[in-house]
């Protein structure tokens, strides 16, 4: 009844060749508010992938035995989207009493979690594919690890492109924009990968 | 007379609307309630929607059969095939096969008549290379799975009745491959559900 | 409150619909939204489209959230946006998914990404629950059709320089001689959306309307 496609496949696909942020476009807004420092961007992936395996599996047990048996699958928009609010409320109240720094340098990006479209949309996609909890769970990290790990990347170029001289039209997003249409080209070389 | 009545009567009103409001659980309830109309909406547009829905996809589905079975008419899904009407009758039946080709997963829809030979088979999805593996989705290459039946299906050098593309043995070896494994498969499965 | 302040006047409302067009574009001014953007911006229906289901969710929820506004306790507010405007997504999905198949097909997980779309939450929290209903609706309105036209002009040129044609509801408008026989594919792909838009905004940028960082 599952997709029947082997971990390691759902696994680097999910990283490098359905990149989140530079095939799907999800993840975006975080891409270009946090990515001008390494630091931040870590944490900020580091985070974003956590609550989408946390995400991932609930709403994967929740498809798998609640929304596909009682054959209530239109459901799933409004029960996910409450699924995440929960989880991020959670996560940021369990974060705030344990690492107060860590708590403060995310500031306001931990609620926007959760309108992040790659934590919904991760939830989407394994509806979509019929992945099973295993199979979501390893599509969540993978997708979780591509979205930070172009995260990393951005934030290197762009603190290199802040010593630069950028033309005054271009400077700050637009040239963020032109960089990143060079990276996912440069990503396009994966796909003959697997 | 008459004004004082009304103005107890509104006097009474907002000292309740008040003592609701203040209620500790104001909140609480308010998002019940606001979750228990939105669910009962959505289920009410989702019976609206349910018959044109499922029409839909029945039409998609056999519109992708007829290509198969011209004389289509009706189709019964059998949870991993399909059973084919066509005047009054079963006249054969459709499933989806796939293999590990050169440049990923293929999926091949495969349609067999009642006697369990081929009737014909065409290729849903592959990322073969262009111009070599890409051609099994030619009628000259399909074409030879007409009529076979499961142990002639393979390539000539294995001494099947399968001549594989020129250049591009690994694609037709996969096709092959799929579609005589998942047939033999089918074809118990069938027999055990008659 | 003075009554003269309140009243409702049409300049007010074609104000609010004004705002939504140029100085408060939702794209290229306030950038938000970009995920549906890039994604669907592949052709000109498929902009149509979500565009037109932008402005249904945006009118449907911020007409119950300004409606609602005055009995919504402040704790929870968010989540209560959130399930008005996850509503009004699954019936609009429900809808297309009967009405409308072939575009459901090509928007795909976008359509229920409207959900999460900074705009529609932006606007709930920023405007609906602070406005009367009609001026709620005028921003809707406003936002929506702002957020549908830069979607047409991304579009416009992904679609025209990707495919070599202009192609509106399955007739072709017009097609360029030698482009559409060898079309600059790049513009339909990923890094074409990146490049397309982020040009417009240095353009935007430099017609003096976006903010400088």
């Amino acid at each position: 009844m599952n997709s029947n496609a082997s971990l390691v496949t759902i696994f680097i696909g999910m990283v490098i060749i359905n990149n989140m942020v530079l095939t799907k476009f999800l993840g975006l807004c975080p891409f270009f508010g946090v990515s001008k420092k390494l630091s931040n961007a870590i944490s900020m992936g580091v985070a974003v992938t956590f609550v989408m395996l946390l995400a991932a599996t609930a709403t994967s047990v929740i498809y798998n035995y609640i929304l596909v048996p009682y054959e209530i699958k239109f459901m799933n928009i409004i029960i996910y989207i409450l699924v995440i609010a929960t989880l991020v409320q959670i996560v940021e109240i369990t974060i705030r009493r344990t690492n107060i720094a860590l708590y403060n340098a995310l500031g306001i990006y931990l609620p926007l979690i959760t309108t992040n479209c790659a934590v919904l949309g991760i939830t989407l996609i394994n509806a979509n594919n019929n992945y099973s909890i295993v199979q979501s769970m390893v599509s969540a990290v993978g997708g979780g690890l591509g979205f930070t790990l172009v995260l990393i990347i951005m934030s290197g170029i762009r603190e290199r492109l802040e010593l630069g001289e950028t033309p005054k039209s271009l400077r700050g997003l637009p040239i963020a924009f032109v960089t990143a249409a060079l990276l996912a080209l440069a990503f396009m070389g994966f796909s003959g990968l697997l | 007379m008459q004004n004082n009545v009304k103005n107890n009567k509104e006097k009474r009103r907002g000292l309740i609307a008040v003592k609701i409001l203040e209620n500790k659980f104001y909140p609480l309830y308010f998002l019940i309630i606001i979750v228990f109309v939105a669910v009962s909406l959505v289920m009410v547009v989702n019976n609206v929607t349910r018959g044109k829905i499922i029409a839909e996809r029945d039409a998609a589905i056999i519109s992708q059969f007829k290509v198969i079975f011209s004389e289509i008419e009706d189709y019964k899904f059998r949870e991993e095939y399909y059973e084919i009407y066509g005047d009054g009758d079963v006249i054969g039946y459709t499933f989806i096969a796939t293999g590990q080709g050169y440049g990923g997963e293929i999926s091949i829809l495969v349609g067999i008549n009642t006697d369990f030979t081929v009737k014909k088979i065409t290729i849903i999805t592959n990322t073969e290379t262009p111009g070599l593996g890409a051609k099994i989705t030619e009628n000259f290459f399909t074409d030879q799975f007409a009529g076979l039946s499961s142990k002639d299906i393979s390539i000539t050098r294995n001494g099947g009745k399968i001549d594989a593309i020129t250049g591009a043995t690994i694609s037709s070896r996969a096709v092959t491959d799929a579609v005589k494994s998942e047939l033999e498969a089918k074809i118990e499965k069938i027999k055990g559900d008659n | 409150m003075t009554k003269a302040t309140d009243k409702l006047t049409a300049k007010k409302f074609w104000r609010e619909v004004l705002k939504g067009f140029v100085i408060a574009n939702p794209v290229f001014v306030l950038v938000l939204g970009l995920c549906p953007t890039l994604a669907v911006t592949v052709s000109l229906d498929n902009a149509l489209g979500m565009g037109a289901g932008v402005i249904f969710v945006l009118m449907g929820s911020n007409l119950i959230i300004s409606l609602i506004r005055k009995i919504t306790p402040k704790l929870v507010r968010i989540p209560v946006y959130i399930v008005v405007i996850a509503t009004f997504v699954t019936i609009l999905s429900l809808v297309f998914e009967a009405y409308l198949p072939p575009l459901y097909e090509s928007l795909g997980i976008y359509l229920a990404l409207i959900v999460v779309n900074c705009i529609i939450l932006g606007r709930a929290e920023a405007f609906a629950s602070k406005n009367t209903i009609i001026l709620s609706i005028a921003d809707a309105i406003g936002i929506g059709i702002g957020f549908t036209i830069s979607m047409l002009i991304v579009s416009f040129f992904r679609e025209v320089l990707g495919t070599g044609q202009l192609t509106i509801f399955g007739r072709t408008l017009f097609s360029i001689p030698v482009l559409s026989e060898s079309p600059l594919t790049f513009f339909i792909m990923p890094p074409g959306a990146f490049l397309v838009l982020g040009l417009l905004l240095a353009l935007f940028r430099w017609l003096g309307v976006l903010k400088n960082e």
